[in-house]
């Protein structure tokens, strides 16, 4: 199954790593980048996508802005934070947004299997 | 920062941050970083990268190196062979996502730590009277790094 994503980073270095590992964990999906949580949520809107995962940090509109903006417009799409940073109020934060996950970097192939294939079964 | 961060546990986690980070992100094989046995200098045409924890307990991560070194170390990130042009933005991104990862994961030793910073990058460290409070000296492939803890209090 090929889902429709949104890798959204404002770093491109870290953006071409997170689609690197996804697809050494075996993920071919079709993916969309988007360089920070604005243009990440114009994509949500336009393209309604399987799944976004986000940074959290981010200018413009951080990853946290964003989806509870995405949730302010009824956007009910999947989301999961991969960020470098994850205090116990950022968690907190993640959960109460209903965010499906958040992945610390650095983070290997198997690091998002094991986040990330419980949500597609 | 000094009063957050036991400077005993940072010491021994300092490296073990920094092994994690290079064994995923840049260089798989075991034993590549090594804690450096000597004291180590970086030339003049040094890469600096930090970001700053704001919060009660401001502070800064800051990564040095040669900026040959940090040449190879956006190479080997973004996976790009020798014959292929790095441009400088990349450069200074991959750079500044390395202190941004080490520099989050350091974070997570501060209670209640505050945000954290977009990355900075600059061939000259910072000059605005910050107090050092950790030096770790690393060593990749031959190679010098440095990892500097500093309070902004």
């Amino acid at each position: 199954m090929s889902l429709r994503v949104v890798v959204a980073d404002d770093s491109r270095v870290m953006r071409q790593i997170v689609i690197r590992t996804l697809r050494q964990a075996g993920y071919q999906w079709d993916i969309t980048e988007a360089s920070d949580g604005a243009e990440s949520l114009r994509l949500a809107q336009d393209l309604d996508p399987d799944l976004v995962l986000s940074d959290w940090n981010m200018p413009e509109m951080s990853g946290i802005e964003m989806l509870r903006a995405m949730q302010a417009e009824g956007l009910d799409i999947p989301l999961g934070f991969i960020t470098s940073e994850s205090s116990q109020e950022m968690r907190e934060q993640a959960d109460a947004a209903g965010a499906l996950f958040l992945i610390t970097k650095p983070f290997t192939a198997e690091t998002f299997r094991d986040t990330i294939d419980p949500f597609l079964a | 920062m000094s009063a957050a961060i036991d400077m005993g546990i940072f010491a021994e986690t300092v490296f073990a941050i920094a092994e994690e980070v290079f064994t995923a992100m840049i260089d798989p094989e075991p034993g590549a970083l090594q804690p450096a046995l000597e004291p180590t200098e970086l030339s003049e045409d040094a890469t600096w990268a930090w970001v700053d924890v704001h919060g009660e307990h401001p502070g800064r991560v800051m990564l040095g190196t040669d900026h040959d070194t940090a040449m190879l170390l956006t190479r080997a990130l973004l996976a790009v062979p020798e014959d292929e042009a790095v441009s400088e933005a990349d450069f200074v991104d991959a750079v500044g996502e390395i202190a941004n990862v080490v520099g989050g994961n350091i974070k997570a030793l501060v209670p209640d730590p505050g945000p954290l910073t977009l990355p900075q990058v600059a061939p000259v460290p910072p000059g605005d009277g910050a107090t050092l409070l950790h030096r770790a000296q690393l060593v990749w492939r031959g190679h010098p790094l440095v990892i500097t803890l500093w309070s902004l209090s």
